[in-house]
């Protein structure tokens, strides 16, 4: 029943209530489906089929329609007259196309900021560990003071192994 | 009596009596009743149980659902509803 061209009525969500049209087909499940946003306010998506009613109306686009194609079908066949739809009028057309243009270059600029935030938080994550090292290596000149005792030296030994990234680093600051 | 700011209407209460024989009254908050849908009258999702004035501070998408009938219809009446209405225009 849900193929490509054929218009449907959203029935979950908050576009709920207002008609788009099958671009494509993804999954079993899923769906592309288009307004267009200038049309009904459906915005270009991806759309579960059990949020979608089926209805006897078809158009005849291809696979992956751009907008400017399906509104001229909706012209032809005269969906807009049946479901009481106002044609799109060009100006609103550009008004949405600027907004696109807008939010893509915002995506853009966003990125760039994340990898500046992060190397900050290694930074502090390797001084707190160099602190560590001062304090273990200390610990050790202590259990090697105590090493004339017999078993407390071993015991802390295999302890410190256990954590292999901590004893290497230790040994590269002795040299 | 009572100091005057435990004097209003907003405040519930509740009367008890002590051991001693002597009779207390306790104050509180109410707090508004959780929505309920108005179709199947079970609890609503996404609806925020906070009080009027509270609620105005609170970001418009934490007050209620954003679909039609959010807040009103629960998801599943919702979809009947929306159906029932679009479709007996079209299919005349």
């Amino acid at each position: 029943m849900i193929d490509v061209g054929r218009i449907c009525l959203k029935t979950a969500g908050r576009e709920a209530g207002r008609y788009c049209v099958v671009i494509n087909k993804i999954d079993e499940n899923f769906v592309m489906v288009t307004g267009p946003k200038s049309a009904t306010n459906v915005k270009r998506r991806r759309c579960n089929i059990l949020h979608l009613e089926p209805l006897e109306e078809r158009i005849k686009i291809k696979a992956d329609a751009s907008d400017s194609e399906v509104i001229k079908e909706y012209e032809k066949s005269g969906i807009f007259s049946r479901f009481n739809i106002e044609k799109p009028s060009p100006e609103k057309i550009k008004a949405i196309q600027e907004m696109k243009a807008i939010k893509e270059k915002e995506k853009k600029e966003r990125p760039p900021e994340k990898p500046k935030i992060k190397p900050k938080k290694k930074e502090k994550s390797t001084e707190k560990k160099k602190g560590d090292k001062k304090e273990g290596s200390e610990k050790e000149k202590k259990g090697l003071l105590k090493g004339k005792i017999k078993f407390k030296p071993g015991v802390k030994k295999i302890a410190e192994k256990k954590k292999p990234a901590k004893t290497k680093k230790v040994k590269k600051s002795k040299k | 009596m009572p100091r005057p700011a435990l004097r209003t209407g907003f405040l519930r209460r509740i009367r008890k009596k002590l051991p001693g024989g002597a009779s207390i009254v306790y104050y509180f908050k109410k707090k508004p009743k959780a929505a309920v849908c108005a179709r199947c009258k079970k609890p609503l999702h996404g609806v925020s149980g906070i009080s009027s004035s509270r609620k105005k501070k609170s970001a418009k998408s934490k007050r209620k659902p954003q679909r039609p009938y959010g807040g009103n219809l629960c998801s599943k009446c919702a979809r009947v509803v929306i159906k029932e209405k679009k479709l007996k225009r079209v299919r005349k």
